[in-house]
């Protein structure tokens, strides 16, 4: 494939740099904390035997113990207490924030594409204040229905991108008014979510609900792995296969009708398929914001713009980002742990800035 | 001349009557208009008479609420989008591409039509981007970025881009506007080797009269949504047309050159009393070998 040499060269920097800060930011997750490790424990516990071993002890990590106990898997020996937290919880916490990290990068890279506007993200377009609202009311008011969190999230998301739309449609959707809209609908939905904390029945939910909704990582684990996981595989899988069609979205509605592309059905798919990463992530980590607006940035000024170079760079820039910010956001105040929307919150604010800078100088059409 | 190529072959749009908004007159007025086959044909007119509409309505571009398309004997509607995209291309004026395009990435996008789902690039994509890259001159571009490029090069671009789309019909609106002197020869000879050497139908939109006069080998004049004549440079170029259509007084000469007629506008008509599409225009053109190539009427009132 013609893959211009020097984008297959910034892409495998770009993937390159991501493994390494994974990987640094994995190893310090899963040793620092409350119950301190060193490296060689991390590592000793992370490759334990009595896990890897023991299909019946792995499994149930993965599938969760209700699953183990339908299907009879035999019991698992007793494990040390470091194998112990490294794998209940650690190990999730890291994985749950990849995954989300993917989920928000792919799902910022197909809204920057379908509205061909480069603020597009789910949070500063509604999306994730919408799954988030549909959360919260599942969260406080049905709670036996928390499975179902997921799939609540993706259609409030859509419900929002929705009314966005239709509040910003005027003969086509301009950059501005879209954001416009985007702020409208997510201060609305905001204050809902404020007004929700005041039915919370007691104080673990109203906690549970707050730092939620600040984004956070903390207390993630296997159940929301097996949560969010099928999600991130479904949508990056179909936004590699609209990898194609995003490219020609780029070149306008026009252009695109013109080669054969059914425009309004393939934006529609799209959309939805941003909606579902990025509801799913909500579902499961809460509001983090300014992600999916960064990391497709980044990477596009490093791989061009073309959208199988970008995705695949996304797939590890996104989960690099997400995963390294909260560690920080864990370890930096100890004990106290930050959400981790407030640390991509904080760089996300500085981002904006700087674009809205470079926007003025560089004034292209 | 049942069953003669010339007649299942064509793009023919019948009674065509085209509109933005149900609110609003009709944009297209019930024209009927075939681009001859295997030729280069001009839509010329003022501002806003309707010579963009009706081009994307030609390529399906538009809903036309009246009258239909026959492309090759068949209903345009009837054709699925690929199936369109690989026989006809348009060029529109408004487009907008990524500045770190390169020109060949530009090119392989010409070719989404002609792959599937999954389906990689096959030879023959290769082979279409690579002649439509010799075919504009523009090979030693291959590689530069779409925001580095000037206006001309960057025109050459897109039209190498609907080469390898490799259609039968070309649709372009208003392809040499904005274009250096250099640059329109450039894009107007590129139409011509279209033409001539891959037997394209060419269909463009142009303002330029001389340009028209010199390349097109038909012309269709719009006025206010109507067709008010058709055929042959010479035969449509003439004073009262410019004064009726266009609103100048002009002298048509010869260009010494291509023997195309030239226009030299003088000054600005004064506004006719009546509006020029208000005359009762009934007729037929025939091309020099008296097959039929348009029919067109126009009953119209002016607009109130």
């Amino acid at each position: 494939m013609a893959i211009p040499k020097a984008r297959g060269q910034a892409l495998a920097w770009v993937l390159g740099g991501s493994l390494a800060i994974i990987a640094v930011a994995a190893m310090t997750q899963i040793s620092a904390g409350s119950y301190g490790m060193t490296y060689r424990q991390a590592w000793a516990a992370l490759t334990d035997p009595g896990i890897w071993r023991q299909p019946a002890a792995l499994l149930r990590l993965l599938l969760g113990e209700s699953f183990a106990r339908a299907h009879k898997l035999p019991e698992a020996q007793p494990l040390a207490t470091a194998t112990l937290i490294v794998w209940n919880v650690r190990i999730p916490r890291v994985l749950v924030g990849l995954l989300v990290g993917t989920n928000l990068a792919f799902s910022g890279s197909i809204l920057q594409a379908i509205t061909r506007n480069e603020l597009a993200s789910p949070y500063l377009l509604g999306v994730s204040s919408g799954a988030g609202l549909a959360v919260l009311i599942l969260m406080v008011f049905f709670p036996a229905w928390m499975g179902f969190v997921p799939l609540a999230a993706i259609a409030g998301g859509g419900l929002a991108f929705l009314t966005v739309y239709a509040i910003a449609w005027k003969r086509g959707a301009s950059s501005v008014r879209l954001v416009l809209a985007g702020v409208i609908v997510g201060a609305i939905a905001g204050s809902l979510h404020t007004a929700i904390f005041f039915y919370a029945r007691d104080v673990n939910t109203f906690q549970n609900a707050l730092a939620w909704t600040a984004g956070s990582l903390t207390g993630a684990d296997w159940r929301q792995v097996r949560l969010v996981a099928p999600w991130t595989l479904l949508s990056a899988i179909l936004a590699f296969a609209g990898a194609r069609s995003l490219d020609l979205l780029l070149l306008g509605d026009g252009p695109a009708r013109a080669l054969g592309m059914s425009v309004d059905r393939a934006r529609f798919l799209l959309s939805a398929v941003a909606i579902m990463a990025a509801g799913s992530s909500v579902a499961v980590a809460g509001l983090i914001g300014f992600v999916g607006l960064i990391v497709p940035h980044v990477v596009r000024s490093l791989v061009g713009s073309s959208h199988r170079l970008l995705l695949m760079g996304c797939l590890f820039a996104g989960p690099a980002l997400l995963v390294s910010a909260d560690t920080f956001a864990r370890l930096i105040l100890n004990p106290t742990q930050l959400p981790v929307g407030i640390v991509t919150g904080l760089l996300g604010g500085v981002f904006f800035l700087f674009l809205m800078r470079k926007r003025l100088e560089f004034g292209r059409p | 001349m049942r069953g003669d190529v010339s007649e299942i072959k064509g793009l023919k749009g019948e009674h065509l009557r085209v509109r933005y908004d149900p609110h609003q007159p009709f944009v297209i007025d019930g024209e009927t208009m075939r681009a001859p086959h295997g030729r280069i044909s001009a839509l010329i007119g003022p501002n806003g008479s309707g010579k963009s509409t009706l081009l994307k309505a030609l390529a399906r571009q538009l809903p036309c609420e009246l009258g239909n398309i026959v492309l090759d004997g068949r209903d345009i509607a009837s054709y699925p989008s690929f199936e369109l995209a690989r026989k006809l291309g348009i060029l529109f004026q408004e487009r907008r591409a990524p500045a770190d395009l390169t020109v060949e990435e530009l090119l392989r996008h010409g070719r989404y039509p002609h792959r599937r789902l999954f389906e990689s690039f096959q030879p023959e994509d290769d082979a279409a981007v690579e002649s439509a890259l010799r075919m504009a001159g523009i090979e030693n571009l291959r590689h530069a970025l779409l925001g580095q490029l000037s206006g001309g090069q960057k025109q050459l671009a897109w039209i190498a881009m609907a080469v390898a789309q490799s259609p039968h019909y070309l649709l372009l609106d208003e392809p040499t506007t904005f274009l250096d002197i250099a640059h329109q020869f450039d894009v107007m000879d590129l139409l011509v080797r279209l033409n001539r050497e891959l037997g394209m139908t060419v269909v463009l939109v142009v303002h330029d009269l001389n340009l028209a006069a010199r390349y097109a080998d038909y012309i269709f004049a719009l006025s206010a949504g109507k067709l008010v004549a058709a055929g042959a440079p010479e035969k449509v170029l003439n004073e009262d047309l410019l004064r009726s259509v266009f609103e100048v007084e002009a002298r048509i000469v010869r260009d010494d050159v291509r023997g195309a007629p030239f226009c030299v506008p003088v000054k600005r008509a004064k506004a006719a009393k009546e509006p020029a599409q208000a005359r009762s225009l009934e007729g037929e053109t025939f091309s020099a070998r008296g097959e039929r190539l348009i029919r067109f009427s126009a009953r119209t009132s002016s607009a109130g």
